[in-house]
């Protein structure tokens, strides 16, 4: 009888151990993956304030801003200018891969690479070392690109005035990957 | 015998406090981190939204072609005015085109699954609001201020990132 009453003490404090011990793990893996999620949020959203800022300091460069006035403008005809051969002899100046610039609003059906009517796509720059890889070539894993928008303005004469036209596009430029020591 | 009785019984209480506190605690930990995440302007959001308001609409208050940005067709909103080119409100315009000048942004943007923009007074009542998709990650928002005759008025911008 005192046996049995002994048993039963040490299967209840068994029943306790076990359930305070899952209550822990459970609390512990809870918390655990508030804390990861909010670890990995905070690294992509780190790594776009880093793109946009090296993005920010190319888009305010003299050679494609738009005026003095406003950060991430790009003028329309200094791009135009650049693509029509001005922007292959900023290789050495530029430590990028390429420099690519498209517009997004008004959203059109097909690219039009620039210098053309109505065109939507200008490539700035691109490194000879990557002018001929297609999409899926070995060797195109080198090249990370990272992206922005940017406001895409021009000073138009319209019946008799003028006035600034903005549009929305996106700036993108591809940077080496540098591997690490070791891998 | 009543001894060990009135021990078991004090352990009892003290694990039920121990489980009580930790509750507490965890509760409070996921209110202070929601709130943190909230109130920090995203970059990426911040940059998207800077972006809109300098668009130029095809929305002429005054007269073509002096053509109001998406900043000053919040105002001419606010201050319900009209786009003499188009004979519309410029409400009505601004609810139509800004929905679709950010679903364009966002379709070029593969991280993006949803998104929302409110237009308000601040501390005031909401004027406008557009969405679009579902959120399956986690929201980034930013804000920006635009003054209109003495008043402060709010857009704001949540993007979710998958």
């Amino acid at each position: 009888m005192v046996r049995e009453r002994g048993q039963m003490k040490i299967m209840q404090m068994l029943f306790m151990i076990v359930g305070v011990f899952f209550f822990f793990v459970l609390a512990g893996l809870f918390f655990l993956g508030i804390m990861f999620k909010d670890v990995r949020g905070g690294a992509d959203e780190l790594a776009r304030e880093q793109a946009i800022s090296s993005l920010e300091i190319l888009a305010a460069m003299p050679e494609l801003s738009y005026g003095d006035r406003e950060a991430m403008s790009l003028d329309e005809d200094k791009l135009r200018v650049m693509v029509e051969g001005y922007g292959a002899s900023y290789g050495n100046f530029w430590p990028i891969a390429s420099l690519e610039v498209y517009k997004i609003y008004p959203a059109f059906d097909s690219v039009v690479p620039c210098p053309a009517a109505n065109c939507n796509y200008y490539n700035i720059y691109t490194d000879p070392r990557y002018e001929n890889l297609q999409v899926g070539d070995s060797g195109q894993g080198n090249i990370e690109k990272v992206s922005s928008y940017v406001s895409i303005c021009k000073r138009i004469r319209e019946l008799g005035s003028v006035y600034d036209r903005c549009e929305v596009g996106k700036i993108v430029v591809g940077m080496e990957e540098i591997s690490e020591v070791g891998e | 015998m009543k001894l060990k009785d009135r021990g078991q019984q004090e352990i009892v209480g003290f694990v039920l406090i121990v489980v009580v506190v930790m509750v507490a605690l965890m509760v409070f930990l996921i209110i202070s981190v929601r709130d943190s995440g909230e109130d920090v302007d995203s970059v990426g959001v911040a940059n998207m939204l800077d972006v809109l308001i300098k668009t130029t609409s095809d929305c002429a208050v005054v007269a073509e072609p002096k053509y109001d940005s998406f900043e000053d067709l919040f105002k001419s909103c606010y201050d319900d005015e009209s786009c003499s080119n188009l004979e519309r409100s410029a409400c009505e315009y601004l609810n139509e085109s800004l929905g679709v000048v950010v679903s364009s942004m966002v379709k070029s943007e593969a991280m993006i699954g949803a998104w929302e923009v409110d237009f308000s007074v601040r501390d005031g009542k909401g004027i406008l609001k557009w969405d679009e998709g579902n959120c399956t990650g986690s929201f980034s928002g930013a804000s920006r201020t635009i003054v209109s005759g003495g008043r402060s008025l709010v857009v704001r911008m949540r993007a979710c990132y998958i």
